[in-house]
This record gives C-alpha cells, sequence and structure tokens, in this order.
C-alpha cells in the first residue's frame, strides 16, 4: 500500500492499483485520462437529434436557408480552425500554411471536377489525398526546425502557392481569380433545389462530426499526451523517447486530410474556388477563431468558429470596422486572457455554481488507495 | 550612353540588389534585435514598417519641409513601436506561454494598425515625394538620387547601429540580455527599459525603411507583408540575432533576388529565395553567421 499519496499525478496518469483491487487488470486510468467513457450519452443524443432536425425546421423558417447557409459556413470553417488548433495550439508549432492546405484541397477537387471533367463525388476525395502530400512535403524540411524559421516556411508556401495559382495557366488560375464554375454535387436532383441546402448541411455534418471526432479522439490518446508533452517541454519529452519529428509529421497530414477535405466540400458547395480565400484576412480570421475560444483547448475553436461566423453576419453593418475590432479583441485576449474564451467561462462558472452544488465528480486528487468516494480525506480544491 | 547589353542588365541587377539589400538591411536589424534580446517574433513588423511611410503621406499634407516629414515619420513608428511594446508585450514578459501570447499580441497590433491605416487613408495606393528629385541614366537603368539617399541612409543607419551596440552602455545592455538574460538581470541591467529601447529603436528603423521605399514605390496598407516575409529570410539566413550576419546576409537576399529576377525572370524570384532558404536551412540551420546560442549579436 502506498501511503497517503506522495505525490498529486497529473491528468493522464496511469496508476497501478494495489494488490487485490485489480479486479483483472493491472493498471486503470485516471478518469480525466478516458473522457470516452465519461460522456453523457444523453448531451450527445440530444445533440445529435437536434442537429439532424435542424435544417428541416429552418426550411419552415423565414430566412432560414440563410441560417442553413451559415451552419454550413461554420461546419466547414470549424473543421479548419479545429486542425489549425491541433497543429499550433496542441503541439506548438507554429505554422501558417492552414490555409494554402485548405487551399489545395479547394484547388485539387476544382480542377479535377471542372478541368478534367470527373465526377465531384469522386474528385473530393481527391482533395484531402492532395492535401496530406503536400504537408508532406513542407513537413519533411520544416518539422525538423522551430519557432521563427516554422513560421517563416510556412508563410513562404502559402506566398508561393497564392503566387503559382493567382499567375498558373488558365486551367487553374481561371485568368487570377480562381475556379468560378466548380460543379455542384449535385443535391438539387434529389428533393428539388429548395432542399439542396439541407443536403449540403448533412454532408458537411458529416465532415464536421468525422473531424470532430477523430480529434478529440487524438487529443485523448497517448499520441495527445506526447503532443501535450511535446509543446511544455521538448527536451523532456525527447528524453523519455517521444520523437518530435514522427510525431509532428503525423500530426501535420492528419490535420492536413480533414483540412484538405473542408476546403474540397467547400469548393462544390459554393460551386468555387477563390484565390480571394488566400488573403491575410481570411487567415486573421481563422487565426481568431482559435484564439478567441481557447487556444490549445478542445472545445475552443470549436466555440470561436461559432462566435465569430454569427457575429460576422450580425456585425455586417459594421463590416469596415470589423477587422480592427477583431485585432482589439486578438490584443485583450493575449494580454489579459491569454488561454481564451472556454477555459475562461468554465472556471467562472464552477467557482459561481460549485457553492451551491456538491460536486459529484470524483475529486481531483483521488488515488488508488483511496477508491470508496466515502472515505476520502482530501478536500476538493478551488 | 551607349554600353553593351550584357553590362546593362548587369547594372540593373546590381543597382536593384543593392536598392533592396538596403532596406531588407534596415527592416532585418529590427527583427533581429528584437528576436536576439526579447526572444520573440515581432510579426507586427512589416505594419510599422508600412505605418512610417503613411505617418509620412499624412504629415505631408500639413505643408512641412519634405525631411522634416520623414522625420516625423519615423518618430511616429517609433512611437507605434513604444505603445505596442507598453501595452501588449511587457505585461506578457513573465507569462509562462510567453511564445505563443507575443506572436499573438504582435500580430494582433499588425492586423489594428493596417486596419487603422486602412479606415484612415482608404486602400488606394499611393506614394511620397522624393527627398531629392532627378536621376541620371547608365545605359537603360535609371538610377534615381532617391535610390542613392535610400543606399546611403541604410549604410550609415546600419554602421551607427553597429556602433550603438558595441560602444554606448545601452547597447553594452543590449548585447548582455541577448547572451544570458539571466545574468544579465543579476548584473542589474534593467531588463524591461531596455526591452522598450530596443522596441523603439526597431520600430524607428522599420518606419524609416518604410519612408524612404514609399518615394520609390507605390505602397498600400497591406504592403508591409512582403518586406517583412523577406526580412525574416534576411534575419535567418544571416543567423538570428547576429548584427552583422544580418547586414552581409541583406544584401546577398537583395542581389540574389534582382539577379533573379533580370536573368531568370521576376516570377522566379521569390521562389528561387525560398528554396535556397530550405537548403541552405537544411545544411546550416544556424544561418551564414549564425553562432548558435553562445554568442548573440
Amino acid at each position: 500500500m502506498i501511503g497517503e499519496d506522495a505525490e498529486a499525478p497529473g491528468p493522464g496518469h496511469v496508476l497501478a492499483l494495489p494488490p487485490g483491487m485489480e479486479r483483472g487488470t493491472l493498471t486503470r486510468l485516471r478518469p480525466t485520462a478516458r473522457p470516452w467513457a465519461e460522456t453523457s450519452w444523453l448531451a450527445v443524443g440530444v445533440i445529435t437529434v437536434v442537429m439532424l432536425g435542424l435544417p428541416w425546421a429552418l426550411t419552415r423558417v423565414d430566412g432560414g436557408n440563410y441560417i442553413t447557409h451559415l451552419i454550413i459556413t461554420f461546419f466547414v470553417w470549424g473543421i479548419v480552425a479545429q486542425c489549425w488548433n491541433l497543429i499550433m495550439g496542441v503541439s506548438g508549432i507554429y505554422s501558417f500554411g492552414q490555409l494554402a492546405l485548405f487551399q489545395v484541397g479547394a484547388f485539387t477537387t476544382g480542377v479535377l471536377s471542372f478541368a478534367v471533367g470527373l465526377n465531384p463525388w469522386g474528385s473530393i476525395w481527391a482533395a484531402p489525398i492532395v492535401a496530406v502530400i503536400a504537408a508532406l512535403v513542407i513537413g519533411l524540411p520544416t518539422l525538423r526546425l522551430r519557432g521563427i524559421y516554422v513560421v517563416l516556411l510556412t508563410l513562404a508556401f502559402h506566398e508561393l502557392l497564392r503566387n503559382w495559382i493567382t499567375t498558373g495557366p488558365q486551367w487553374i488560375s481561371g485568368g487570377g481569380y480562381g475556379l468560378v464554375r466548380v460543379p455542384k454535387l449535385g443535391f438539387e436532383a434529389v428533393l428539388g433545389p429548395q432542399y439542396e441546402k439541407v443536403f449540403y448541411y448533412y454532408t458537411g455534418l458529416v465532415f464536421f462530426g468525422l473531424a470532430t471526432y477523430a480529434i478529440w479522439r487524438i487529443l485523448n490518446s497517448p499520441i495527445g499526451l506526447a503532443f501535450t508533452a511535446l509543446r511544455d517541454s521538448e527536451d523532456y519529452a525527447t528524453s523519455r523517447g517521444v520523437d518530435p519529428f514522427r510525431f509532428k509529421l503525423f500530426l501535420f497530414a492528419f490535420s492536413a486530410f480533414f483540412t484538405g477535405l473542408a476546403g474540397g466540400f467547400s469548393a462544390h458547395y459554393n460551386g468555387s474556388a477563390s484565390t480571394s480565400l488566400f488573403d491575410f484576412g481570411v487567415m486573421i480570421n481563422l487565426l481568431v477563431m482559435i484564439v478567441l475560444g481557447g487556444w490549445g483547448t478542445f472545445a475552443g475553436p470549436i466555440v470561436g468558429t461559432a462566435i465569430l461566423t454569427f457575429l460576422t453576419e450580425l456585425l455586417r453593418a459594421f463590416d469596415l470596422y470589423r477587422i480592427l475590432a477583431l485585432g482589439i479583441a486578438m490584443a485583450v485576449i493575449a494580454v489579459a486572457a491569454p488561454e481564451g474564451l472556454v477555459p475562461l467561462c468554465t472556471r467562472a462558472f464552477h467557482r459561481l455554481f460549485d457553492v451551491f452544488f456538491e460536486p459529484d465528480e470524483p475529486p481531483a486528487r483521488e488515488t488508488a488507495d483511496q477508491p470508496n468516494p466515502e472515505t476520502r480525506s482530501t478536500p476538493r480544491d478551488g | 550612353m551607349a554600353i553593351p547589353d550584357a553590362l546593362d542588365r548587369l547594372l540593373q541587377a546590381l543597382y536593384s540588389g543593392v536598392l533592396n539589400g538596403s532596406v531588407y538591411g534596415l527592416m532585418a536589424i529590427g527583427l533581429t534585435l528584437i528576436w536576439g534580446s526579447l526572444r520573440m517574433l515581432n510579426l507586427a513588423h512589416g505594419a510599422l514598417y508600412i505605418a512610417g511611410a503613411y505617418v509620412a503621406y499624412g504629415v505631408l499634407a500639413l505643408g512641412l519641409p519634405v525631411p522634416l516629414t520623414f522625420g516625423v515619420a519615423v518618430g511616429g513608428a517609433a512611437l507605434i513601436g513604444l505603445v505596442v511594446q507598453v501595452v501588449l508585450i511587457t505585461p506578457i514578459l513573465e507569462n509562462p506561454g510567453r511564445d505563443s501570447a507575443s506572436l499573438i499580441a504582435t500580430l494582433a497590433a499588425s492586423i489594428v494598425v493596417q486596419s487603422a491605416i486602412l479606415l484612415l487613408f482608404g486602400g488606394q495606393t499611393k506614394q511620397l515625394p522624393p527627398l531629392i528629385d532627378g536621376g541620371f541614366t547608365i545605359g537603360t537603368t535609371l538610377i534615381s538620387y532617391q535610390g542613392l539617399v535610400v543606399v546611403g541612409a541604410a549604410v550609415v543607419c546600419l554602421l551607427l547601429m553597429s556602433v550603438f551596440l558595441h560602444v554606448s552602455r545601452r547597447g553594452l545592455a543590449i548585447r548582455a540580455i541577448s547572451q544570458n538574460m539571466d545574468a544579465a538581470k543579476l548584473m542589474g541591467i534593467p531588463i524591461v527599459p531596455t526591452f522598450v529601447v530596443v522596441m523603439v529603436t526597431s520600430a524607428g528603423l522599420a518606419g524609416l525603411a518604410g519612408v524612404l521605399l514609399g518615394s520609390i514605390l507605390f505602397f498600400t496598407p497591406s504592403g508591409g507583408f512582403t518586406p517583412m516575409l523577406m526580412a525574416m529570410v534576411v534575419t535567418i539566413f544571416g543567423g538570428l540575432g547576429s548584427v552583422t550576419g544580418t547586414i552581409w546576409a541583406a544584401y546577398i537576399i537583395g542581389l540574389m533576388e534582382s539577379f533573379l529576377a533580370v536573368y531568370v525572370g521576376a516570377s522566379w524570384a521569390l521562389p528561387g529565395i525560398f528554396l535556397f532558404m530550405i537548403v541552405m536551412l537544411v545544411i546550416r540551420p544556424n544561418g551564414l553567421f549564425g553562432l548558435g546560442e553562445a554568442r548573440r549579436l
């Protein structure tokens, strides 16, 4: 039996159980290390039902079509923001190439379906594959370096790609503006054009759900722990046997896959692959989504994307001041709340309401030799 | 004057290369100072560059003489740098997540400055009047006096910078901090004021580059991005934090860009330099004059 726990294990710590407590297994993951076991299936079920029913409800509402469009936009940028957050926030690679990878996906499927004439449903799958290849090509020289080198090389990749696509041959540049007649996915034929957006909504939802689930599992897997370790102290993580280069390359390719998919989907949904998406403003918008919601957290980029997507529409009248406001918001967050809104609000919520509710979760310091919650002696911290 | 075609092209490449190199040098020296001492990438550097040009453009309407206007513009850029440093950077100096926070803070500063410029002046291209009008031609290359002013001013500033860093007390403090911040702190060097000096100097130099180039090229509110990218290339090529290396690298990169543009084609200049960059980082990860962690500046 270990004494009154010598050292509070961090989240994700694996504890050995004392003899007699094994129940057939030698080790047990702490609750924080296996969040899937704690998922409230009721909440997931409710969200799923609402998300599935929402577009049909919106077709009955005035202006609902437009809201559906906003939600689809949210799906697209939500995927990209989550992927970028995985690179920037979780593993600390200061890569500015995510938007370029998005464009790789958009132009790949755009060229294949428009210029080559493939079926959009086939060519959309080329988008993530080419994006992954592009990510490996950038990643191989870049990811062995750090900090400013990565910023420079990824920005350079962005600039080069923009340069090449805007000045390239007609079948890719479309004369400088991009491809303006990318075939759509053909949903208007199913139930008529008024229900077209509903199907795009479902396609977007599937892609968004896939990406979110995959990222959630990655974050809570040993791979996710390795990334956190690499971000917090690369030297220490390396000395414990984490190969930074291989993990970073894997992460780069992984996030490129979904980013490219989002790019491909967006190209077919909008019917165009536009060179104006290379603009610095788009990149800043994405970055603010991540920073506002919570840099390096799971829910942060999703919340940030939702806020920005809908706020941009509400503030359309003040569009001139939008970028200025984004910049100021970013500066305030960087100085006053560097971890972002989601952790800030969660903590504020706990501070406000923990007085009224007895916490029903096990205390953070529960250890293996105190298996029974009734006998715990350590007070809940905070 | 009639000169052979080959010589003409060579002259063209040399002139624009030296001109580019001078501006890159002014930009990059600021970046490298900040990187060396504060250990942070200043993404607002391009915005400070363009702010210099726009302050000059705004002040010009007041009817001041052109040299005074240029002085005001450099002061304006330095003032913006001071505000950025005091409001955004100083509060986060002690934060644990300083790397990402400073990256976001400087990017935010660059967005605010750029969009403020856009709101004040609009998005049309602008140009400043030259300090000295006119020029002369050799072959087909037009060499403007303003170009020579740019080169001269850059060389003088870079030399002054070098003297400042090696002779003055403040300069020695900057070098000490960049070599070992903890030791410098223990020796009683005031860290925060020194950082302010670094930021103001580098912002002033960026503003000067903007003003000088603003009378040769047209500029727009977002025009600071490419010069900043090139300055980053120069900074890295010269070895992060090495001033001598940065000055050499500025002229090498400037010349390489113009030679590629003249002899291979204008659209190959940027890709060529980036390719070169990648190859060099693989062979010499610390840059041309990179001294590793032990000796900086």
